[in-house]
């Protein structure tokens, strides 16, 4: 059923390519647009940092979410399986 | 006097007090939300919120300019310690450890955030189906989809759970819904509105922005949320504006407006009799109609879904289970999985251009067209779906349900605004009039659409 399941969307991803190559092949070539405005903010404003409080309470509400942590409160992380 | 902007008034002159407000909606929500499934959270915090701001008003201090408004927020967008679900298994722990930017200028202005809204899964759809917690219901048209994918943020409004919402619109997830659910909605130019906090479908693509009961409502959350982070890297330097003083002695007299014969080709009968009606309302309100050309308008749909397809399959990378929530792959809906794959697949072959970059230049065609039709004339107007919302439960093909968003997805790909009021019915189903305009041309967007609104 899985595999089935994942076919089944393979094929339906495919579609969706394809029909766009046909709805393109007429159309001339363009230069590509990547963001509909100019990037115009490339670099960050020096500001205050945040309050030491501010960096705790992330921290602390960061720990709740994450999966797993060590004995000092830090994140853990499984290496990547490979395939 | 507008829905919303009667209640702010009962609430500044102490005739409505914030938690009673909040009460209200808290008490809806437990009444109608387990038929319509608009919430997913709801935040037990929210009438502390309100009692604040109650005491602010009781001590005689300034209070913003959303004071004691109950306001949902789509469950792609962080709220401190709210759970930003994207409605799907891969995130439903994730409870945010902090305020997405829009979020922390909601709460400035006093805004009570009352919970998180439902919505497709990681905002992939148009029909409210696919989410992991359950279909939403239209309340505007029970039994019928709500539109997507910020599905339970039109249901929440429709349906009177709450006075104001935030969605995300990628390609028509905020448009789409609100003309399914008779509300009104508004995608924001792109760069107006900041991102921070967003969880990504499409980067270059995506903007939050509000879902209201009318026109007025919109403007005003548009105008507490647009402005320039300076922590953002696409943004525009957009100046402040007051969206709802524009919405004062509207004259359409000074209006051009532009229809385009593309739209008839793509739409139901049906639906484009109300469209037209509405269109005949708005030269009888003195506006000029002129057709313009959109000929390749039809091409941004399979465009887009390339587009989409490559940056959410680079978005949902850091989904991999490690520092929160579960590997996507192995929990996530049909439609997702469809679209990391479709993006996987066109990343692989992506070695001559033929596909991402491609879909790019189309990209291209759509914005130069879409901006020589708005040099023309100051909004385009026309359906903003195609078809009448279909029966929940019906099985389309994902080419069927991508059809729903021929309309709305041209703005997105040229980052222009639009916005979507209700035009009329068929047969007791709502149908929204889509108002596009140029980028920051919200104000004349926004004031045809309350003129459409207070003559229809």
């Amino acid at each position: 059923m899985a595999e089935e399941r994942q076919r089944e969307i393979e094929r339906s991803a495919e579609e969706i390519v394809e029909s766009f190559v046909k709805a393109a092949e007429a159309l001339p070539s363009e230069r590509e647009t990547y963001y509909s405005q100019e990037a115009s903010n490339v670099t960050r404003p020096d500001g205050e940092p945040s309050r030491s409080e501010e960096r705790l309470d992330f921290r602390k509400r960061f720990i709740k979410i994450m999966p797993g942590s060590d004995e000092d409160g830090n994140l853990r992380v499984e290496v990547a399986k490979w395939k | 006097m507008e829905v919303t902007q009667a209640k702010l008034k009962a609430i500044r002159e102490r005739e409505l007090s914030p938690v009673e407000n909040v009460e209200r909606a808290l008490k809806r929500i437990k009444k109608l939300n387990p038929k319509i499934n608009a919430f997913i959270e709801v935040d037990e915090g929210a009438l502390a919120q309100a009692e604040a701001v109650e005491q602010k008003l009781k001590r005689g201090r300034r209070v913003g300019k959303l004071a004691g408004l109950a306001i949902g927020v789509k469950s792609n967008i962080n709220v401190k310690g709210l759970r930003a679900t994207c409605a799907s298994r891969t995130l439903e722990n994730y409870v945010a450890p902090y305020d997405a930017e829009v979020v922390r200028r909601i709460l400035a202005e006093d805004g009570v955030v009352i919970g998180m809204s439902n919505m497709d899964e990681f905002a992939c759809g148009s029909s409210g189906e696919t989410s992991a917690f359950g279909i939403t219901d239209n309340p505007a048209a029970p039994g019928h989809i709500p539109g997507g994918s910020s599905s339970g943020a039109a249901a929440a409004i429709a349906a009177d759970l709450c006075d104001l919402c935030l969605g995300t619109d990628t390609g028509g997830s905020i448009r789409n819904p609100a003309s399914h659910c008779g509300v009104v909605g508004l995608k924001p130019t792109y760069g107006l509105v900041p991102r921070q906090g967003l969880i990504d479908l499409g980067m270059s693509l995506d903007q939050i922005g509000p879902i209201a009961p009318d026109v007025y409502g919109a403007a005003l959350l548009l105008e507490v949320i647009a402005r320039r982070n300076p922590n953002e890297c696409v943004m525009l330097d957009a100046p402040d504006t007051g969206y709802t003083d524009k919405l004062k002695d509207i004259d359409l007299r000074e209006l051009r407006v532009g229809v385009s014969p593309e739209f008839s080709k793509l739409t139901e009968p049906k639906v484009m009799k109300v469209i037209d009606s509405a269109v005949e309302k708005l030269r009888q309100l003195g506006a000029e109609v002129v057709e313009v050309e959109l000929p390749h308008i039809e091409k941004a749909m399979p465009a887009y879904y390339l587009i989409v397809s490559v940056e959410f399959f680079s978005a949902t990378r850091k989904f991999d289970g490690r520092k929160y929530g579960k590997r996507i792959e192995d929990v996530c809906g049909d439609e997702v999985l469809r679209r990391i794959l479709r993006g996987r697949y066109i990343s692989r072959k992506e070695y001559r251009g033929k596909y991402y970059q491609r879909a790019l230049q189309v990209r291209t065609i759509i914005r130069q067209e879409l901006a020589a039709a708005l040099e023309k004339v100051d909004v385009i107007v026309g359906p903003t779906v195609p078809k009448l919302p279909h029966k929940l439960g019906a099985k389309l093909t994902p080419m069927e349900m991508y059809a729903y968003d021929y309309l709305t997805i041209p703005a997105n790909l040229a980052g222009i605004c639009g916005g979507v009021v209700k035009a009329g019915e068929v047969n007791g189903i709502p149908v929204g009039l889509q108002v596009q305009g140029k980028v920051l041309g919200e104000p004349a967007v926004l004031q045809v659409m309350r003129a459409l609104e207070e003559n229809l």
